[in-house]
Formats: C-alpha cells, structure tokens, sequence
C-alpha cells in the first residue's frame, strides 16, 4: 500500500472519527484530520503549516462575513419581510410566477452568503408560512426552502464549494458567474413549480395580508431595498468597468449594510454584527480547517497520490464516483466533499472546460445538506416548518436530488459546448 | 484601498473575539479562534 495512501486514510479516518464519534465541528475534524496527518507522515506538528494553510481563505472569510452582516441589516430593516409582501401583492393570482419568484427570495441569503443555512434559517423562515398559507403541506414547503437553501448555496455571486474547489488547483473564483446561473436558475423555476404547482391555491388578498408585516413597507416605501439594488448594481459595475468599481465584494457589502442602517427600521449595528459573525463563524471555521486539511495533503504529497488516481480510473467509473461519493462525503460537509473530494475529481476531468466542470462539482457537493444524518438543510427546514420528523422533508428531495446530479453532470460532459454559449 | 481592507480585516477580527469571549462552548471557542488566528496575523502585517 502506498505510503500516501496510509496517510490519506489516518486524515480521512480521523475527520470521520471527529466528525461522527465525537461529536466535533468540522472545522475541529478539520484541524485534527490535519495534525494527523502530519504525525503519520513523520512531519512532526510544525504549526507554520496549519496556519499557513488558513490563509488559502483569508479573503473568502471576509467575503463570506461581511456578506453575513449585510444580510442581517437586510433582514434587520424589514426589507426581507417587505420584499415577500409586495411579491405575494404581485403575484399572489398567478402561481407559475409566484413560486419561482418565492423561491428566489429564499434563495437570496444564500447567494448572497454561500450558506445554505442563512437561506433556510433567513429568508426560508419568512416565505415557509405564506407557502403553508397557499395550500403546501409542511414537508413540501420543508423540501421548498431546504431546496432553495443548496440552490442559493450554489447560485452566484457567492460559492463557498466552487471556491474550495478552484482554490485546491489554484484556480481564481473568477468567471463563475453564467455557468452557476445556468445550472442553478432553471433548477429554481423547475423545483419551484414541482413542488408548489400541484398544492397551490389562489388565497384572498386579506387572509394574506393578516399574516404579513405590511406596515414596515407603509412607512419606508421603496427605499427599503436601496440597499440590495446598490449591491446588486455595484457588483455589476465591478464586472463590467473593474477600474473604477473593483473594489471587492467586501467593500460593496458593507456599503449595503451602511445602506441598510438608515433605510428601514433602527436597530443596533454592533448586536447585529455580532450576531451575524456568530452565524458565520462555523462555516468560516470550516474554511480554516480546509486550507489546513490541503496544506498538508499538499505537504505529505498526498494531494499528488489522489490526483493521480483520480486521472487513473476509466471515465464511465469516474462520473460514477462524482454522482455517488461526492454527496455521500458531504454527510460529513458539503465544504469538505468539495475540499476532499472535488479538487481530486477537477484534476481528473482536465481536458474540459475547469470553470464550469468545477461550478457543476460545487452542485453535486450542495446535496450533501440533504445527506443524513447531519442533512443541516433539510433539518433546518423542517424546523422551520415545524415538522418533527425531517425524514419526512428528505423523502420528498429525492427524485430532485437524481435530477440535480444528473444536471450538474450534463454539466460536466457538455462543459466545453456550455462555455461556448457564453 | 489596501487600507480600507485592513480595517475591514480588523473588524471582523474584533466580532469574531468578541463572539470567543461571550461563547461558552469551547468548540464554538476554538473554532473561532482558528478564524481568529489568520485575521490576526493578516491585521499586524505578519502574513
């Protein structure tokens, strides 16, 4: 056997161990899987190499907190609220247009934050009760906003796995936008309408209104999404004229936020900024953990031995190996299947286009929120739905889970014919 | 701007001890101080 093969499976073993026997956050299993790593490589524990590691996301940890802090202010302002009244106001009469644009809201959180969690626990939380309201059973609307939840996840601008991913073969998270677009807004609209077209019902405007906070838009108008319209338009400009609008996602984030203090209701910047770091802080741990976990599978040479084997298995067993063990590693974490397992599978895939075979890997290793038993979409979902039993919400994910892996690797078959459309 | 994004390094270097020093769980603890540690370092123009 290999000797980089013995340490890869102490890394993995110990991650697993971490993760399931005690009880540890990923990020914890991360660092552990990393020391032992180094110890059975005969590295000794230089901590130069762990630290070292953690500065592969550095900039991805602001994006990713200052993001978090926006979209508390959003939520804190009443806009999140606002935005689902005057959609249902809009809408509430045609569904085929109602649900997707439900399902983008929910979605919005964690485009914005690359957390599937934000989404469901944010924006999940205000659109779930008006889905009950329109006739959704609760495992329905559960597997409506878990769905929302990987999709926002995955949907640009923000990728956490695509990230982790090109970051494993040095690749900038530049250029991701259209192909995450197109493998995630069509998925919307289509899950949206199979979940919410066959329960449906066209509900009086007043039942609804009972239900919804429209007093916030009363008193502030329109001007309480000023502050997702300057994001959405600066990150734009920053695509489109770099010179004068470069200047960073966490810049334009901050300056929604600064936005969002005086366009809606007051409330405290310090508390909500706490808070939203609070929020972030296991997935920025987990991002630590991983740059240490490839630091020292770089170190070992163990990063070398899984490429090589990855490029080494036929292509027909290599689609096979992405659809099944991407989403079955992500039960541990969808950023670590990304980290463990889809920088390997994009080195072995290199003869098509890298941004779209990487953004399609970043898909499948979404579902691994709906993997149990750690499933933290689909549990989160059903919390907030209240169902007790979250089995009941996943039953409901699955054909849509086939349909995703199997999306994400026309992806990757096409991905030469896709990059061309653009 | 490299300043500006030394300030933002230091703010959320600030939330993310504040949020260590209010937790009580010594993984949440740990785990942000693994986030602490590289913010740290970036802020004092070390790394």
């Amino acid at each position: 056997m290999p000797f980089e093969l013995v340490i890869f499976l102490a890394m993995v073993g110990v991650f697993a161990a971490g993760c399931f026997a005690a009880k540890l956050p990923v990020s914890l299993s991360m660092l552990l899987a990393a020391c032992a790593g180094l110890l059975v490589s005969g590295n000794g524990l230089p901590v130069r190499h762990l630290v070292e590691g953690t500065f592969g996301y550095v900039d991805t940890i602001l994006v990713i907190a200052t993001a978090m802090v926006f979209m508390r202010t959003v939520q804190e302002s009443g806009a999140l609220e606002a935005l689902n009244a005057v959609i249902l106001r809009r809408f509430r009469t045609v569904p085929a247009l109602l649900l997707p644009l439900l399902m983008l809201v929910a979605m919005f959180p964690g485009m914005i934050t690359g957390s599937s969690s934000a989404s469901v626990l944010t924006a999940g939380a205000v659109v779930a009760p008006v889905l009950i309201l329109l006739g959704l059973p609760a495992p329905v609307t559960g597997a409506f906003i878990a769905m929302a939840g990987i999709l926002g996840m995955i949907a640009p601008p923000v990728n956490i796995p695509a990230m982790i991913i090109g970051g494993g073969i040095d690749m900038p998270y530049v250029g991701f936008e259209v192909p995450l677009a197109l493998l995630t807004f069509p998925l919307a609209v289509l899950f949206s309408l199979w979940f919410g077209l066959p329960h449906v019902k066209v509900v009086e405007w007043e039942v609804l209104a009972a239900k919804l906070d429209l007093e916030t838009y009363k008193k502030y108008g329109i001007r309480l999404f000023l502050p997702i319209l300057v994001v959405a338009v600066l990150m734009v400009l920053g695509k489109t004229l770099p010179q004068v609008f470069g200047m960073g996602l966490p810049v334009v984030f901050l300056i929604g936020a600064a936005l969002g203090l005086v366009v809606g209701k007051r409330f405290n910047i310090l508390s909500a900024s706490k808070a939203a770091v609070n929020d972030a802080l296991p997935v920025l741990g987990i991002l630590a953990g991983v740059g240490m976990f490839i630091q020292v599978m770089t170190l070992t040479g163990v990063r070398g031995f899984v490429v090589v084997s990855a490029l080494s298995v036929p292509p027909a067993l290599l689609y096979a190996a992405i659809a099944v063990s991407i989403p079955l590693f992500g039960a541990v974490s969808a950023f670590g299947a990304s980290s463990v397992l889809g920088v390997p599978f994009l080195l072995a895939l290199l003869g098509r286009d890298q941004i779209v075979t990487a953004a399609a890997l970043s898909l499948i290793a979404s579902l691994g929120d709906f993997m149990p038993p750690t499933a933290l979409s689909a549990i989160f979902a059903a919390q907030v739905v209240g169902e007790s039993k979250y089995s009941r919400v996943l039953v409901k994910l699955v054909v849509p889970s086939l349909v995703i892996i199997g999306w994400a690797l026309a992806f990757i078959v096409f991905s030469k014919q896709i990059r061309a459309l653009y | 701007m490299t300043y500006l994004y030394l300030a933002i390094a230091a703010s959320v270097l600030g939330l993310t001890a504040w949020n260590l020093w209010t937790e009580k769980d010594w993984r949440k603890q740990a785990t942000a101080a693994m986030v602490a540690i590289p913010l740290l370092l970036r802020v004092l123009l070390i790394k």
